[in-house]
């Protein structure tokens, strides 16, 4: 098979989230549903349990309402490093014990961190539950930060940013591009942090997020899989109920004030071969919206398959890029509705631009079709269904409307959601946001001198 | 973006394969048909979902490609949903997005392959589609022009992106070189320029046909009704022309040789260390799985230890191996910032020695046992998953039992057949070594690890000649 270009893979993992917020047909209900049960301890740790007995395995989900968007100058890419961080020692354990304990028990572990969550993930043969909470319940407890993985980690860190920004071009294009899109609002940070605050950060700065975000009533724990509801209420009692509950963290209250003008930047490369054009436009959306469903319909409508507008225009009908497509990310704030075309060596900048500039105000001046809308329905449909049919995307799911949407059963609202969604809503919120007077237009340029590796990672 | 701790083994492990000592992890039941021309149908009918899917082999695959002209059953793969039947290329992905359905055509090394998957009462279409795109594919020029184009402007977009992704393409070219299994099954941008439509079309009568089909589908779906589409839609297929690809056996190789690939301006090194592995239906399988496993398949492996926790060297190392008809490629592969390029290979060479010298534990192959054991049912958990088994297993003439027995041999294996086990990986002295990154800085310390080639990553192939 062909290689997916990180572009594809970020433009799907980044719509990932939003596609478990597809629709079930209005008919169908989601077998095994009526199992799940939710209770919230006095700690103010709400927990959402899904029995689901198809394969003898279970997964642990911790949602930290944390994420970059947290953060301020000087300690950017602070909630990342600390989900490194997570992993790595706690009063009770050394470091290293946390993973060692927990695949000697037959599991599995990960964990992301964006603009908005800290999402921690086990996955386990059921048989191991004790084992997860107890390493759970330890590190949410007891973390303790040894100075020299600290510094180990950093490194790490470091070694992370450089195979995703660093090295990769479109991932380079997007961190300046987020820069640049957001003036005022936290979403400017790059969830991995600028190098020089990966250096910056002190102990204490990590000792104080974790009193502060790593809290109970700041956390929503899920589990999915081959578990009895009762048996998790009892460990999470016996594990996580003597958690003290911590002051609610300040509240994210800035606005980013309207864009009144593009904003324009290039990066130029030297050992580039392909040319990138991105365009980032404000949703004005969040992921709870009543709006949401609309952006991602529309966004649907624009990229998604070999018959979506993009794609045909761009890449098949004039054949300007290999590449055509477009995300909408989902957070607690309002965030940025991303256009992009990967262009062929030697590719016309200033064409894709006309063309995707002629895409976007098509769908502002006439609207979509009652097919397309369909068809958007469809493929949601699919998404949501593909999320149900594994433990994994059913703890993900309920996760995600729990924190976004401020309840897990939302998830099973949305059908409704999205019918109640009219082509008129679409081309409406097209009208609004596809405005050249609100995106961030970024370019990557291949350019012919190369520069050195010392002038491009100062300080490492 | 969302920053993940560590990229998912899965992801880029060939075929690590992993559960619960005390679960009785089983295939689910299915039915198997033989058609009249030779085709074998696969059924697996599951109410879980309403999805059905479908996952389709045609025996033959790159390893057929002409020489020089590397790709070809990929693009042909890729061309047969480009226009099938009645519909253009535009009517039939209007008709695969409108019904929120999946469909996906390539060519991996072995067989073509395809994969869908759409809502239940849309299985018919699905069917359909499918056939039409195997048995009547439009194969117009202007589509293939377009998509040949796409295909080598993709692969210097590729070049332009994380070159994790790239590593392993060039490992195998390295190691495999002049061998079969070192072509890269997508060809490189040389190799597809040379293609034309004629050669899909020749490659299609001589490598494509009912009997080197294998069709399952898995999911909700009514099974009467699909058996008979099936027959109708296949059985009269007529057989492939040509001949199955032949590939002879690769011997292990002794010595080094090193391979330098050049980007300018790279800030990190990307390197792997490989050898030729082990084959399909190895006895010693599951020894080995459990040797991978505590040396370079999970978190905390040796070597994600040492290059990773330890040293804080880099973000993930880990090692794999890739089993075929033939031995494949094992391989260790990691990457470092460009001032600890000789820092990080060494560390992962003496790593290697250290496996070999001391060997693994009894409390790390206990933990290895449980922990393959713990991970294997989620890979077994959906229609796609189930489907690709079955096709998979049929493509191998393997049989149930090495899904049913896998982890039965995983508890079973004793101390002494993981120690002999261990010699999948090789000696440090025996290996072929590929290094991406900044050619001008690093150039000396590559040169110390054996004799060099080099060669640049904007060079349109993927080996040096």
């Amino acid at each position: 098979m062909r290689l997916l270009s990180l572009a594809c893979a970020i433009a799907l993992g980044l719509s990932s989230v939003a596609a478990q917020a597809a629709t079930p047909q209005p008919s169908a209900k989601v077998p095994g549903s009526e199992a799940i049960v939710s209770k919230t301890l006095a700690n103010g740790l709400k927990i959402v349990v899904w029995p689901d007995h198809d394969i003898p395995n279970a997964n642990y989900y911790t949602f930290y309402k944390v994420g970059s968007r947290n953060e301020y100058p000087g300690i950017t890419g602070l909630a990342h490093y600390f989900e490194h961080m997570m992993f790595n020692g706690t009063t009770k354990r050394a470091p290293g014990e946390f993973d060692r304990q927990m695949e000697a028990a037959g599991g599995s572990n990960n964990a992301s961190t964006s603009n908005d969550l800290t999402i921690y993930t086990d996955w386990f043969p059921s048989s191991a539950l004790e084992t997860i909470f107890d390493l759970e319940g330890d590190r949410m407890a007891n973390l303790s930060f040894d100075p020299k993985v600290v510094e180990s980690e950093r490194e790490v860190v470091f070694s992370e940013r450089r195979s995703s920004i660093d090295n990769d071009n479109f991932g380079t294009l997007m961190e300046q591009m987020q820069a640049t899109a957001w003036t005022a609002h936290p979403y400017q940070f790059p969830t991995i942090g600028w190098p020089s605050d990966i250096e910056g950060w002190k102990l204490d700065d990590l000792k104080k997020f974790f009193k502060t975000y790593y809290a109970p009533n700041n956390a929503v724990l899920v589990v999915a899989g081959d578990v009895d509801p009762a048996q998790v209420f009892a460990l999470a009692d016996k594990y996580l109920a003597s958690l003290p509950k911590q002051p609610e963290p300040t509240p994210i209250t800035t606005v980013e004030p309207e864009q009144q003008g593009e904003r324009r930047l290039v990066v130029e490369r030297a050992d580039a071969q392909s040319p990138i054009v991105a365009y980032a436009f404000h949703s004005g959306i969040g992921a709870g919206s009543k709006e949401f469903p609309t952006l991602e319909l529309l966004t649907t409508i624009l990229s998604q398959g070999e018959s979506s507008r993009l794609h045909q225009r761009l890449v098949e009908k004039e054949q300007a890029a290999t590449q055509a497509g477009a995300f909408a990310e989902a957070g607690f704030d309002p965030g940025l509705l991303w256009i992009y075309a990967m262009l062929p060596p030697g590719g016309d900048m200033a064409k894709v631009e006309t063309l995707l500039d002629d895409e976007l105000a098509k769908v502002a001046r006439d609207g979509v079709t009652a097919a397309e809308l369909d068809k958007a329905r469809n493929l949601k449909a699919s998404a949501f269904w593909r999320g149900m049919a594994t433990i994994n995307g059913k703890a993900r799911a309920l996760g995600t409307y729990e924190v976004f949407n401020g309840d897990y059963r939302k998830l099973f609202d949305a059908p409704a959601a999205y019918d109640a969604v009219t082509a008129a809503d679409v081309q409406a919120l097209a009208k609004k946001i596809l405005r050249i007077q609100n995106r961030t237009t970024g370019l990557l340029k291949p350019v012919a001198a190369a520069a050195t590796a010392a002038d491009k990672e100062a300080a490492k | 973006m969302s920053f993940f701790r560590n990229v998912s083994i899965a992801l880029v492990a060939a075929f690590a394969f992993n559960s619960a000592i005390a679960a009785d992890i089983k295939l689910p039941d299915y039915q198997t048909v033989t058609l009249d021309n030779g085709a074998t149908v696969l059924l697996m009918p599951r109410k879980d979902v309403p999805l059905v899917a479908a996952n389709i082999a045609v025996r033959g695959g790159a390893l057929a490609d002409a020489a020089g002209k590397e790709g070809t059953a990929d693009l042909l793969g890729e061309m047969l949903s480009k226009g099938a039947g009645s519909r253009s290329a535009l009517q039939f992905a209007q008709t695969v997005d409108g019904a929120g359905g999946s469909l996906g055509f390539g060519s991996s090394r072995e067989a073509i392959i395809a994969n869908a998957q759409f809502l239940s009462k849309d299985s018919a279409l699905m069917l359909s589609l499918l056939a039409d795109a195997l048995l009547r594919p439009t194969m117009d020029s202007a589509e293939f022009d377009k998509l040949r184009k796409r295909a080598i402007d993709g692969i210097a977009n590729a070049k332009d992106s994380d070159p994790r992704q790239l590593i392993g393409t060039y490992t195998g070219g390295w190691l495999f070189r002049g061998h079969p299994y070192g072509r890269s099954t997508g060809g490189d941008e040389t190799s597809l320029a040379t293609i034309t439509l004629s050669d899909l079309q020749a490659f299609r009568q001589q490598q494509m046909g009912g009997d080197r089909l294998i069709i399952a589908i898995a999911g909700d779906f009514d099974a009467t009704a699909v058996t008979a589409q099936l027959k109708q839609s296949f059985g009269a297929w007529p057989k492939a022309s040509g001949g199955l690809p032949a590939v002879e056996a690769k011997a292990r190789e002794t010595g080094r040789r090193v391979l330098l690939i050049d980007k300018p301006g790279a800030t990190q090194t990307y390197f792997a260390l490989a050898n030729v592995g082990s084959k399909r239906g190895d006895p010693a399988e599951a020894a080995q799985d459990l040797v991978q496993t505590a040396f370079g398949g999970r978190f905390t492996s040796m070597l994600n230890t040492e290059l990773r926790v330890k040293s804080g060297l880099t973000y993930g190392a880990r090692s794999g191996i890739e089993r075929a008809s033939q031995p494949g490629p094992v391989a260790i592969s990691s990457f470092t910032k460009t001032e600890t390029t000789k820092a990080a290979i060494d560390l992962a060479i003496a790593t290697l020695d250290r496996l070999h010298k001391d060997g693994l534990d009894a409390a790390t192959i206990d933990s290895a046992k449980r922990y393959v054991a713990g991970q294997y049912a989620p890979g077994l958990e959906t229609a796609p998953q189930l489907a690709a088994q079955l096709v998979d297993m049929t493509l191998y003439g393997d049989s149930r039992e090495t899904i049913d027995g896998y982890l039965g041999n995983i508890a079973a294996a004793t101390p002494a057949q993981i120690a002999a086990a261990r010699a999948v990986f090789p000696e440090s002295k025996d290996l072929a070594i590929v290094a991406i990154g900044d050619a001008a800085t690093i150039r000396d310390v590559i040169k110390s690890y054996g004799p060099l080639t080099e060669m640049k990553l904007t060079d349109p192939r993927f080996s040096p000649n």
